[in-house]
């Protein structure tokens, strides 16, 4: 199966391992993996902050790149519930509306992707410890995707899952609102990962 | 108290709330008590999708047929012999009630808790001329109590304070010698108000909804408050929001049972009363007189805009119990009486983007409370609307944003340029760099790291990888 | 006496603009919603299933619950009555008290019965009252709810100003939840009827948690509740 990748602006750019071992991952699970060059962002950080003139010129040229792909996997759930967005903001534009549509139809999150189309839940991985798992707002609220991480992880030999408390809440990393106005949101994230006080390796 | 409640700058008032930890502790814990609350309630009626989707349904028929109903509601009100007035501002409501009062030489005023009136600004019209008003609230009585203290939270309006607080407060005003305890504060209100309960000429309460189809007046209370502020003056004045009204009784009940899950997760509140006109013939309780004030100030200009929806909202505070903003930095830093979600999406559209423009940034954009409103207001979405319009139409936003966003546009629009850009990041961000971490960015990363490390940008970005893998270079 | 109604015209008009549409004043009925869940809930339950539903509610909301029958319920409600701490008491004009065998009460030396002709005094009654008693016209299971209509010889305050309140309540009157009983008053208005001036459904005592979130049973209303199913009834 050939799966185009979306990496996203911020792994490409600070969190680059995470690209590689998605690639790694679909490429165990039988995908021929492709990686447009011409990618860059989905334009969130600009639509988010109200630059939705600017955003859509980020969107038109993800609309371009992608438009030849099967199906495009994106290890950020954000970024995903973002291409399926486009639809909504290119409504009545007769040129983009229609390739928004497309681009969105074929959007899946890495997760997802591999248990909703691949029809995988246990990926083969081996990983001794425990762990906790933080849901991701995006994914979970506006992309809805809510089982996938969760089944996977659930088949990960040797790794121990331990439930997060309020795993709903947000952890506060995100948004425009910590670089614009305030500096703590950073008490709330260390107060919000204080309470994994569990024994063992924590990841 | 109008809508505004705080002349200070928006950062200001964040940067006290943080520093508050006891206002932050009762929050965080109010919060988690509240949510589980309604989790559990929720659960519990199961469909709750279907419930939703019904509520959204009958809240979008009923603004989109806002004057038939309105004027259903009028033609009820008044056949029951109730008196309706139709105000455009917030000054016309109250002045209207001010008169509607000063010619009854009324000289004590009992209120149960309503938005609205605080929003038109009531108490204080109504205190000017030398009338005493009480609020009978039990939140709402202990802020007014504590020298008009402001409401932090819609529901609970003195969420932010604690116990030892109050005590100290009503030994100070009230006279009270006993404990903190919650009980025996409540109990020294109870006695207390019961006085003003029975000698007060004129009562006025808000209204959760009026149902259009018999004039009535619905009242949702756990204290009973509102029972006995309609119940024993002769004088009943009720004031709604333009926008809260239901067909009939058959939709009461639907956002009724939205309503108190949402709110306090119970499947109904101790005291729900839907009242109709003045008292029957040959009753001994209930107004002789009852008068409906129906407020739009700004309302209007909402509607047929893509903010519409906004005015769905049935006041539940469903929204501002999830919000992680609202968690940190407390109700008084919005500095709106509507503050969370609800409040950053509904002030700048009533009281205008000068005061309020700050508030569509309060916000994660985590979209909790989307998906907790009872009747699918998109709120994260009108918060991001609200971005759009102070940078597009208000061109309100800083300078530096903006260029940092117009280079967005054309960087992330410009394979070359991206390129470009992310080749000079490693180096640019060096002198910031600790290890692999920059812990004190440049310009707009600073309030970021500030709170939290970033991460470097790698010396080899994903791409670079990808394509020396292509080539044959080994995996790294 | 029709009341007055002022600015309406402008207020109304301004609304269909912003709607971008002429003023609608007549000719919309209610739509056939697309969602009803609310008759789902409690759907196929017994009369049975919906006392053991009141009962379990009852524990959550800080009421008091018996069940009895006419011929026990005069026994059953002394007992209450002893329990609360006696009298003064204050009930409504209300021919049910004889026919559910309650005579007893009417005779009591420290009962108020509500006579719209005495005035205020009714009030001053309820004010010093213990316990208030009432009968529940509709009650709702799923929330352990009574429901309470308005009239000359049933005054509001019954309810609300006495330190307790007792509502007897007909199991036959028991339904599934407030859909019912907002289904039974719109066909009153159907039928042409005019409907109290308040209707009330109250569910156990007042209660607030205004303070640290800390639930106070006994606010402004009654301190205690309790109600007293009738089987037969």
């Amino acid at each position: 199966m050939k799966v185009t990748l979306f990496a996203t602006c911020l792994v490409d750019l600070f969190q680059s391992n995470v690209g590689k071992a998605t690639v790694e991952l679909l490429e165990r699970l039988g995908c021929e993996i492709d990686f447009p060059e011409s990618q860059i962002c989905c334009g969130q950080p600009a639509y988010n902050s109200g630059y939705t003139k600017e955003s859509k010129e980020a969107m038109k040229k993800m609309i371009k790149t992608f438009a030849d792909a099967e199906y495009i996997v994106t290890p950020s759930g954000s970024c995903a519930a973002m291409f399926k967005e486009y639809p909504v903001l290119f409504k009545g534009d007769a040129e983009w509306e229609k390739k928004a549509a497309s681009l969105a139809a074929k959007t899946y999150e890495l997760s997802q992707f591999i248990v909703d189309v691949l029809k995988v839940t246990d990926v083969g991985a081996t990983l001794k410890g425990k762990a906790t798992y933080h849901t991701s707002c995006h994914m979970t609220r506006l992309l809805k995707v809510k089982e996938a991480p969760a089944i996977l992880l659930s088949h990960v030999r040797g790794l121990e899952m331990t439930p997060l408390p309020d795993a709903q809440n947000c952890c506060g990393f995100g948004g425009h609102f910590r670089l614009r106005w305030v500096t703590f949101p950073g008490k709330w994230s260390r107060k919000r990962y204080a309470i994994l006080k569990i024994p063992g390796q924590i990841f | 108290m109008a809508m505004k409640t705080s002349s200070a700058k928006f950062k200001d008032r964040v940067d006290e709330g943080i520093h508050n930890d006891f206002m932050r502790l009762a929050v965080s814990s109010a919060q988690e008590r509240l949510h589980g609350r309604r989790l559990t309630a929720v659960d519990e009626l199961g469909s709750w999708e279907d419930w939703r989707s019904l509520g959204e349904e009958i809240r979008q028929h009923v603004l989109s047929n806002l004057d038939f109903y309105l004027h259903q509601l009028a033609e009820n009100v008044s056949k029951r012999g109730g008196h309706v007035f139709f105000a455009e501002t917030a000054e016309e409501a109250s002045g209207y009630i001010k008169d509607v009062i000063v010619k009854k030489n009324a000289k004590k005023v009992v209120k149960s808790k309503s938005m609205v009136t605080e929003e038109i600004n009531l108490n204080a019209t109504l205190e000017a001329v030398g009338l005493d008003v009480v609020e009978t609230d039990l939140g709402e009585y202990i802020l007014q109590v504590d020298d008009h203290d402001p409401p932090s939270h819609i529901v609970a309006p003195a969420l932010h304070k604690n116990k030892e607080q109050i005590r100290d407060v009503f030994k100070e005003k009230l006279a009270y010698t006993q404990t903190e305890k919650p009980e025996e504060l409540t109990a020294h209100v109870r006695g207390i108000l019961r006085k003003d309960f029975l000698s007060a000429d004129v009562g006025i309460t808000g209204c959760n909804f009026a149902i259009a189809e018999t004039g009535s007046i619905g009242l949702v209370t756990n204290e009973g408050n509102a029972d006995l502020v309609t119940a024993l003056p002769k004088t009943q004045i009720t004031v709604m929001g333009m926008e809260r009204l239901v067909p009939t009784f058959d939709e009461f009940e639907v956002l009724v049972s939205l309503l108190t899950r949402s709110a306090v997760g119970q499947r109904l509140t101790s005291y729900i009363t839907a009242l109709t006109g003045p008292r029957d013939e040959d009753d001994v309780d209930g107004p002789e007189e009852f008068h409906l004030v129906i407020v739009d100030n700004g309302r209007s200009s909402i509607l047929g805009t893509e903010f519409q929806s906004v005015l769905q909202c049935i006041r539940c505070a469903a929204c501002i119990n999830v919000c992680p903003v609202y968690r940190q930095v407390g109700g008084h830093s919005y500095g709106s009486i509507y503050p969370g979600p609800i409040g950053a999406v509904l002030s700048p559209l009533l009281g205008g983007y000068d005061d309020f423009k700050e508030l569509p940034y309060a916000s994660t954009l985590c979209a909790a409370c989307t998906d907790a409103c009872p009747v699918k207001i998109p709120l994260h979405d009108l918060l991001r609307k609200h971005r759009e319009v102070i940078v597009e139409k208000e061109k309100m936003a800083p300078f530096s944003e903006k260029m940092a966003m117009k280079a967005f546009g054309i960087g992330a629009a410009s394979p070359m340029l991206y390129k470009f850009g992310s080749k000079m990041a490693p180096s640019a961000m060096s002198p910031f760099k600790t290890g692999d971490i920059i812990s004190k960015g440049p310009g707009p990363l600073k309030t970021w790291t500030e709170s939290r490390e970033f991460p470097a940008p790698g010396k080899e970005s994903f791409r670079d990888w990808f394509k020396n893998r292509e080539k044959g270079g080994k995996p790294s | 006496m029709n009341g007055t109604i002022h600015n309406e015209g402008a207020f109304l008009n301004n609304i269909a603009k912003n709607l971008g549409r002429a003023p609608i004043t007549e000719g919309i009925s209610v739509p056939e919603w697309k969602h009803a869940p609310k008759k789902e809930v409690l759907k196929h339950a017994t009369p049975n299933d919906l006392v053991a539903e009141l009962k379990e509610q009852c524990k959550r909301v800080h009421t008091q619950f018996h069940v009895t029958d006419s011929k026990q319920v005069m026994h059953c409600l002394t007992q209450v009555i002893e329990e609360l701490g006696n009298g003064p008491l204050i009930i409504p004009k209300d021919d049910r008290f004889s026919a559910y065998g309650l005579e007893g009460i009417l005779k009591e030396k420290d009962v108020h019965i509500w006579d719209h002709q005495a005035g205020n005094e009714n009030i001053e009654k309820a004010e010093s009252a213990n316990i208030g008693i009432t009968f529940s016209e509709m009650t709702l299971a799923e929330s352990a709810t009574i429901v309470l209509f308005s009239d000359k010889d049933h005054g509001r305050s019954i309810s609300f100003l006495p330190a307790c309140h007792v509502s007897i309540i007909p199991k036959s009157t028991i339904v599934p939840r407030m859909t019912q009983a907002a289904a039974a008053i719109r066909s009153k208005v159907a039928r042409g009827e005019v409907i109290p001036s308040c209707i009330n459904f109250i569910t156990g005592p007042s209660n607030s948690a205004d303070i640290e979130m800390d639930l106070v049973v006994g606010v402004h209303g009654p301190i205690k509740a309790v109600y007293i199913i009738v089987e037969d009834k």
